[in-house]
């Protein structure tokens, strides 16, 4: 099939990229060798003017292919593959025609390296159309030439903040960076080549800023890059974790002033080394999970009815409901409804804080969106209800009979509950079929994971609704049995039930702590606790022990925890849980602690330690094991009971529900990497029992 | 109304009844208040939206957008139309800023009334908005023809001249909120108008005081009683985001102690006229849903009440604060009607002297003969005149005020004498007086 099209015209010669084997143009085998054949073409006849153009509604080419990376093993294959596309541009490059690159759509990665290699890139005005090298994402760095051609485009400083943030550019600041020559409106496009083919080839681009070329400002300017890179990762082994951020600096700093053909060089053998790194697998796994979860089946079922809403109510402005206004204020306008004016008020502040961008100005025209409201108005025209109030099903079945009178027969009633059930809340309700589960993670605009949950009378058509409009927001749906708990905050309590018997036994919290953070848990067990509130735990912890009753033990919260609830130690809501919170910044360890924790060493200064009357501590990986393996054992229970059919989306869930290392691919993903019988043991070592599913993680390595 | 009938669009000949379905407005921000990190463009697009949300009519239903304001902002032309878009009104509905200074609210309501009985728009949605708080400073002119100049300068030289120039002209800030409360015709300032009526009509300072002092507690009533809760919504304003229902000018503790410690404020040491007696500079808004009888039965919409009559007149600029007077005269005249006949009257408070010199010249012989060619209009008892308090109180967003007055006049018609007529009427710098003759239901 042909994916690239070589047509020559009277006036110009197009590169023509379009194919109907995938939603978007990508660099793969195909496309790549039916590339290298027409630049045999049109190396021998070389046009006056070559223009690149993607046929692809949204897309100009969306990068290399994935799955090649993915597929790749061997260190000198990747490095080859990267010196095969480097080729290709730099066959583009020396091409004697003018080159130009019609952007319109997405433009990453392979692609844009693609474009760089032409004379101009012009980027067509468009809502897609968007510019990057998101590499590094992927674990790896641009391998076709971006490293070398980005910086003479836009500058280094630029281009290193670009590439080792893998950000990407709308048309405007394309333009401004410099990366685009020009921007074009679609009807505009011809106008765009003429004006660019009078400007002639380019001949050099001059190296800047001037000053990186003075030793020790550049010794200085990549000193601060890492530092600004390292930041986000200072708990975790950075070569482990995420070799190529150390590993991308190091090749910019290395290629800086270089000539290109040794800079390429450095370049692919980078490259070749990354890519055969478990991370790079790994991140490229979860990434594929997370499209899987956008392109299921319920998502395009409902997209069609979720493109015409426009009006969302959000009942309850405390954090969870202030933040899904957020969310939905991003498509739709919302009412954020709330019984009294002080905590409406609050939760209006709130979102506020989450409307700041950068440089201190607020996104004034989507907070216009969010209309305060103290009684029943504005609900007569509501496409969507989302409410996170008091967690009672009282309360809930209370909320749903006094809206039945105000909004219409279709509006979808989505219950925000992390325990309650649904099919309680449709109980005795006139059109049931409408009232589904739609359970956000804390915080609500930043976790991309979204459990939806059907009770027994939910309609398909409903669900595939909510999953739609999970999409529309940039979440990632997973359809999750009604049963207690749901998915995520039922693996979540035995992960903290274990760390609070660690801390209880002796072991430090800092420890603890930092041990899970080590692994790369964005934050430790016990600062969960204590963001999540420690009332709230309690009551999903006494919740699921009742109703789980076979497994209750799993839950159990210990004594001391209940009488640390019950004195108001509620974590950052309250300001003092493990840690004493400040402003939503967590400080120093609670000193009331020992009040509930007599054997937990609170001497966590350097030199406070009597060090000699402590027990030695954990083995980090020891402390680390303690805590996930109960929530391995409560996984693969869930997979038992169906709470999800596809044991894939368990993995895509702990990834984007609560920040579960994606360097390691997911939960079942690294425990698939351990001794199964070793496992076992270590399993009945902790009192639990050997789950019937452990077959399972065979499928997983 | 002879142009209605003579426009040939109703069949009947009669014009139709102009009804009010929904109304609202934002509490009354002090300057530099609760509102000062809101914008009139904010503040206009939050009343609409809540009105819109509140009342049955959708925005689908809307024919037209037409709003009062004063100090409109540079940044947002034609404000009403950035009002309408940012509240969510579709746009193929259009949208136009009217100004006629203090009764800019007003001509609002009685553009979109007239519209309404022309048969050229069903409903329309009319009101006022004003952010006094953001009345900018100005370059003086010579500083301006300096900066014009910059762009123009190429050579070093000419730069250089521009830059004396621009040293020379005169750095200190024009006030637009003063300039534009100033008459230029008569190079009078509002406060200096109120002065002349004090001294013409013998309006003492403790008259004007004890008036100002009453404003306060029946504003304050109001607001306790719980009258003013469904006229005005709650506001959620930047940078705490607290709750603002209450108008922030009220002064419930106000003593005739506290106010006649205050110095006048315009013409010192001798005046009468002091900052608390006079109206308040707020920031605020207010919206009214119009449209007529047939269409709010037909859709089920509930009548607030109807806009039976209106008249705008000129007088003296410098005694601008009489046009109540002869705009009332003219209103009642037109309508056969005399005070008896009223109701309810609200008369904005743009001063206490300015209500107590109406007064005066609404119940004196020699004014009418001299002025009206006729007999007095009378006087409204005080006990129907202004019962919720006034501009002294509550606050004079000048691009709003108008709207405020059918507002609350309508609410009284409705929640306090269950019907009868009512007459709204504010006096217009510039010497000018509007007056609007609302029928409850």
């Amino acid at each position: 099939m042909q994916v690239v099209t070589l047509i020559r015209n009277d006036e110009d010669t197009r590169l023509h990229f379009e194919r109907s084997d995938k939603s978007v143009n990508v660099l793969d085998e195909k496309c790549i060798s039916q590339l290298e054949a027409h630049l045999d073409a049109l190396e021998t006849a070389p046009p006056a003017l070559l223009v690149l153009e993607s046929g692809m509604p949204g897309s100009f080419i969306a990068g290399a292919d994935l799955e090649m990376i993915a597929g790749v093993t061997e260190q000198a294959a990747a490095t080859a593959m990267a010196g095969r596309g480097q080729a290709l541009c730099r066959r583009i490059e020396r091409l004697p025609s003018l080159s130009i690159a019609m952007v319109h759509g997405a433009c990453m990665g392979g692609g844009l390296e693609l474009a760089l290699a032409c004379d101009y890139i012009v980027a067509v005005d468009d809502k897609k159309t968007m510019l990057g090298l998101p590499e590094i994402k992927i674990g790896i760095h641009p391998g076709f030439g971006g490293c070398v051609r980005l910086p003479k485009r836009v500058g280094w400083v630029k281009a290193v903040e670009m590439i080792l943030s893998g950000s990407v550019l709308d048309v405007n600041r394309a333009y401004r960076a410099g990366l685009a020559a020009l921007t074009a409106r679609p009807e505009q496009c011809d106008d765009a080549i003429g004006y660019l083919a009078k400007r002639g080839k380019v001949k050099s681009r001059p190296f800047a800023p001037w000053w990186l070329r003075l030793w020790p400002a550049r010794e200085l300017f990549f000193r601060q890059v890492e530092k600004k890179a390292m930041a986000r990762f200072k708990h975790l082994d950075i070569e482990a974790a995420y070799p190529a951020v150390p590993a991308t600096i190091a090749l910019l700093k290395a290629i800086i002033g270089m000539s290109d053909a040794p800079a390429l060089a450095r370049e692919a053998e980078s490259l070749g080394r990354l890519a055969v790194t478990p991370t790079c697998k790994n991140l490229i796994r979860v990434f594929y999970l997370g499209e899987a979860l956008k392109k299921q089946a319920a998502v395009k079922r409902g997209r069609d009815a979720v493109a015409t809403m426009q009006k969302a109510a959000v009942y309850g402005a405390g954090v969870m409901g202030g933040g899904i206004a957020w969310v939905a204020s991003q498509s739709m306008d919302v009412d954020l409804h709330e019984v009294a004016a002080e905590p409406l008020g609050r939760g209006m502040k709130g979102i506020a804080r989450l409307a700041m961008r950068k440089k201190g100005r607020a996104d004034s025209k989507r907070l216009a969106r969010i209309r305060p409201v103290l009684d029943e108005s504005g609900l007569s025209d509501v496409d969507v209800v989302i409410e996170a109030v008091l967690e009672d099903i009282r309360v809930k079945r209370r909320l749903w009979a006094s809206l039945g009178k105000h909004v219409r027969k279709d509006t979808l009633l989505l219950s925000n509950t992390s325990s309650l059930s649904i099919s309680d809340m449709q109980h005795r309700r006139a059109n049931a079929g409408r009232i589904a589960g739609l359970h956000f993670f804390n915080p609500a605009p930043k976790m991309p994971l979204v459990e939806v949950v059907a009770g027994e009378k939910t309609t398909p058509e409903t669900v595939d609704k909510v999953c739609a409009l999970a999409v529309s927001w940039g979440k990632y749906p997973i359809i999750v049995a009604e049963s207690p708990g749901f998915l995520v905050n039922r693996c979540l309590m035995p992960y903290m039930v274990a760390a609070l018997k660690l801390v209880a036994s002796g072991e430090k919290i800092g420890h603890v702590d930092g041990a899970l953070k080590c692994f790369g848990m964005p934050m430790g067990a016990l600062e969960l606790a204590d963001r999540v509130g420690l009332d709230i735990c309690m009551h999903v912890g006494t919740h699921l022990s009742e109703v789980l009753s076979a497994a209750g033990q799993r839950f159990a919260m210990p004594e001391w925890f209940a009488r640390m609830v019950a004195d108001g130690l509620l974590g950052e809501k309250s300001g003092k849980g493990f840690f004493i919170y400040e402003e939503g910044k967590q400080g120093d360890l609670n000193p009331d602690l020992a009040r509930y924790l007599p054997l937990a060493g609170l001497h966590e200064h350097e030199g406070d330690a009597d060090l000699g009357s402590e027990k030695t501590p954990m083995e980090q990986a020891a402390v680390v094991d303690g805590c996930l393996i109960p929530m391995l054992v409560e996984a693969l229970a869930c997979l038992g009971e169906q709470v999800v059919d596809d044991p894939v989306q368990l993995d895509a869930a702990f990834v984007y529900g609560i920040g579960f290392p994606p360097f390691r691919g997911g939960l079942l993903r690294y425990f698939a990497g351990r001794d199964v019988e070793a496992l076992k043991q270590s399993i009945a070592a902790a009192g639990l029992p050997v789950p019937e599913k452990m077959d399972l993680l065979g499928d997983f390595r | 109304m002879s142009a209605a009938v003579q426009s040939g669009k109703k069949a009947t000949g009669l014009p139709r009844d102009v009804v009010v379905v929904a109304g609202l407005r934002t509490p009354l921000g002090k300057a530099g208040g609760a509102f000062d990190k809101l914008g009139a463009v904010e503040l206009g697009s939050m009343a609409m939206r809540e009105l819109l949300a509140r009342s049955p009519v959708s925005s689908d239903d809307i024919d037209q957008v037409i709003l009062g304001n004063v100090i409109q902002p540079a940044e947002a032309s034609n404000i009403a139309r950035v009002i309408a878009l940012t509240a969510g009104v579709p746009q193929q509905v259009p949208a136009h800023t009217v100004h006629r200074n203090c009764a800019s609210g007003m001509q609002a309501i009685t553009d979109a009334a007239e519209k309404i009985q022309l048969g050229r728009a069903d409903v329309v949605l009319a009101g006022g908005v004003e952010s006094m708080t953001h009345a900018p400073l100005l370059f003086d002119d010579r500083f301006r023809a300096a900066m014009a100049k910059w762009p123009r300068a190429k050579a070093l030289p000419q730069k250089l001249s521009v830059l004396a120039e621009l040293a020379r002209a005169p750095w200190k800030p024009r006030i637009a909120l003063l300039e534009g409360l100033t008459d230029p015709t008569v190079g009078m300032g509002m406060g200096q108008t109120a002065e002349l009526l004090a001294r013409e009509f013998g309006v003492t300072r403790a008259e004007q005081d004890a008036y100002a002092l009453m404003s306060h507690q029946r504003a304050a009533a109001g607001w306790s009683d719980g009258w003013f809760d469904d006229e005005v919504m709650h506001l959620f304003a930047p940078p705490s985001y607290a709750d603002v229902h209450r108008d922030e000018g009220i002064r419930a503790g106000q003593t005739l102690q506290a106010l006649a410690k205050l110095k006048p404020a315009f013409d010192r040491p001798l005046g009468s006229v002091t900052a608390g007696n006079s109206s308040q500079i707020t920031d605020g808004a207010a919206m009214l849903i119009l449209s007529h009888r047939e269409k709010a039965e037909a859709e089920g919409w509930p009548i607030m009440g109807y806009l039976r009559d209106w008249a705008y007149t000129g007088c003296d600029p410098a005694r601008m604060g009489l046009g109540p007077v002869f705009a009332t005269h003219r209103l009642l005249a037109s309508g056969g009607l005399s005070m008896s006949d009223i109701t309810r009257m609200e008369i904005n408070e743009a001063f206490a002297v300015q209500v107590l010199a109406c007064l005066k010249a609404m119940e004196s012989e020699a004014f009418a003969a001299e002025q009206l060619g006729g007999k007095p209009i009378g006087v409204p008892d005080m006990d129907r005149l202004n019962v919720h308090g006034g501009a002294v109180a509550i606050g004079h967003p000048v691009g709003v005020s108008g709207a405020r007055l059918v507002l609350t006049l309508l609410g009284q018609l409705q929640k306090d004498t269950g019907g009868g007529l009512g007459v709204a009427t504010l006096c217009i710098g510039g010497g000018q007086g509007g007056a609007m003759l609302l029928e409850g239901c």
